[in-house]
């Protein structure tokens, strides 16, 4: 149905045609990587011998598999990684399982049929859940990038002070053994979750962990230096004041991704100056009060994250 | 030979074709959907045309990427128009530094296949659309775009943009009169 407001003029706009070269691109990436294979059609006679073929092995396959061990495919890269004492060319890794890595050693992980992580050197993963609706990794320590082509929620990598919720993207994940790391976003969104403390950071931002604090206060790489440095230093305690002043001073429009995170985690006394400096930036849009957004009223704070977002 | 479907024939059995791989169902799956994803693209990226083709392989990779997730939840259009705002909020993203800035030029180029055989005041009259659309800024264009080009309706537009269906409705609003005084000023 036509809305009301819909300028009449809508309607004459053509729908434009996609370039043929848009399919060619794709069968390209298709051949180099996913092939998909085609699907055998049978003819009709064949259809009900194949259905009683298809039968019978499906029965067998039921029995022998029914409680099938959680798996994923791992391949070694360089080096010798290790699956518990198996070291690896191509095997598994099973739901309990670490994999190692040493200095010289790389390792790629396929997580079901949504993604891919790879493992880089000194690094220690255990492979923690794989269901239809969780697919979870440990990182002990040390780095993996992380590819993932799912629903937002499904895929989750646990350090020792964080989550990283998988909200569709890929992303490198680095982490000390006491969870101090940093991650970094290169395609869609990552939630850091640690005990109630959320981070939320898009492609193109970092946000650094902290043992005992959880996710630090995400920022764009793009930030100029001294505003990094002053939000690292107001993150890890000891910049104070001092260090909001510069991270206020030097936010640009896109850094009220720091700004609205920083909202809910400076002084009461800080709030307003935090407030002002965003407003400064961008206008309060229609449906955020200031005095809800103050009081850090949840349903305001996510309106108003969800409007700021179109600048980030 | 590639059978154009319109999106009302994608059916279960394409759907569940594309997930084993069958490449002429992915085929007639892209076939159905290409124009609108493209259009979409294209008109969010100010009329771009490489950002808008590599928007769309890219949404299209994804999709056949992600069938297997595709649990039927939602409608097949809520979920794809969601990675095609996905994929164009993500190119904006990236783009940001640069700064996407508005090609007239390319916007106004943007003819109908067919343009030579309609009349000239037609042919202005979407030249003039496509320039103020575009100007729109991005949060309300999209909504624009997915309610004109799929007409999707307030609840799947929600889904699709991961937002509430009263911000969809107030963005719409807003959208369509910021577009009216734009076209007004062009008349």
């Amino acid at each position: 149905m036509k809305d009301p407001l819909m300028p009449d003029e809508l309607e004459d706009l053509p729908l434009a045609k996609a370039p043929d070269s848009i399919w060619t691109s794709i069968e390209a990436a298709l051949d180099a990587g996913l092939k998909p294979k085609r699907v055998f059609r049978p003819s009709v006679w064949a259809g009900g011998l194949a259905a009683a073929a298809a039968l019978g092995i499906g029965v067998f396959a039921w029995y022998a598999l029914r409680a099938p061990k959680a798996a994923w495919e791992v391949v070694r890269v360089g080096g010798t990684p290790s699956v518990g004492s198996r070291l690896i060319e191509h095997g598994k890794i099973e739901v309990g399982e670490w994999l190692q890595t040493d200095a010289s050693s790389r390792a790629r992980i396929t997580v079901g049929d949504i993604g891919t992580v790879e493992v880089a050197p000194n690094t220690r993963v255990r492979m923690v859940a794989s269901r239809r609706s969780e697919q979870r990794l440990r990182l002990a320590r040390g780095e993996i990038s992380a590819s993932v082509s799912a629903p937002p929620r499904l895929f989750f990598v646990d350090t020792p002070a964080s989550t990283a919720v998988d909200l569709g993207c890929a992303y490198t994940m680095k982490a000390d053994g006491d969870g101090n790391g940093l991650l970094r976003v290169t395609l869609g969104w990552v939630a850091l979750e640690w005990e109630g403390r959320e981070s939320l950071v898009p492609a193109g931002a970092s946000c650094r962990t902290r043992q005992k604090i959880g996710p630090g206060t995400p920022y764009f790489d793009d930030a100029s230096q001294g505003f990094q440095a002053a939000l690292s230093s107001f993150d890890i305690g000891g910049g104070g004041r001092d260090a909001l002043d510069t991270v206020l001073a030097e936010a640009r429009v896109r850094d009220t991704l720091t700004l609205w995170h920083l909202l809910s985690r400076v002084e009461l006394a800080e709030r307003q100056r935090v407030y002002n400096r965003i407003v400064e930036l961008v206008p309060l849009p229609k449906g955020v009060s200031a005095d809800k957004a103050l009081r850090l009223d949840s349903a305001t704070l996510k309106l108003w994250r969800e409007e700021l977002a179109w600048k980030w | 030979m590639v059978t154009g479907l319109s999106d009302r024939e994608i059916t279960a059995d394409i759907i569940e074709s594309c997930r084993q791989g069958d490449r002429d169902a992915f085929r007639a799956l892209y076939e159905a959907y290409k124009d609108k994803v493209y259009s979409i693209a294209l008109y969010f990226f100010h009329g771009d045309e490489a950002a808008a083709s590599d928007t769309t392989q890219q949404v299209f990779l994804k999709l056949l990427h992600c069938m297997a997730q595709f649990r039927g939840d939602s409608g097949f259009s809520t979920w794809l128009y969601r990675l095609v705002v996905n994929a164009c909020m993500d190119e904006a993203r990236r783009a940001k530094p640069r700064e996407l800035t508005t090609n007239t030029a390319k916007v106004d180029a943007l003819t109908e296949p067919d343009s030579q055989e309609h009349d000239f005041a037609r042919q202005q009259t979407a030249r003039s659309v496509r320039a103020a659309l575009s100007a729109l800024p991005a949060k309300f264009r999209l909504p624009i775009l997915l309610r004109y080009f799929e007409d999707l309706s307030y609840e799947e537009m929600a889904a699709a943009m991961n937002c509430s269906m009263g911000t969809v409705a107030s963005r719409l609003n807003r959208g369509h009169k910021m577009l009216a005084r734009k076209l007004e000023t062009l008349r």
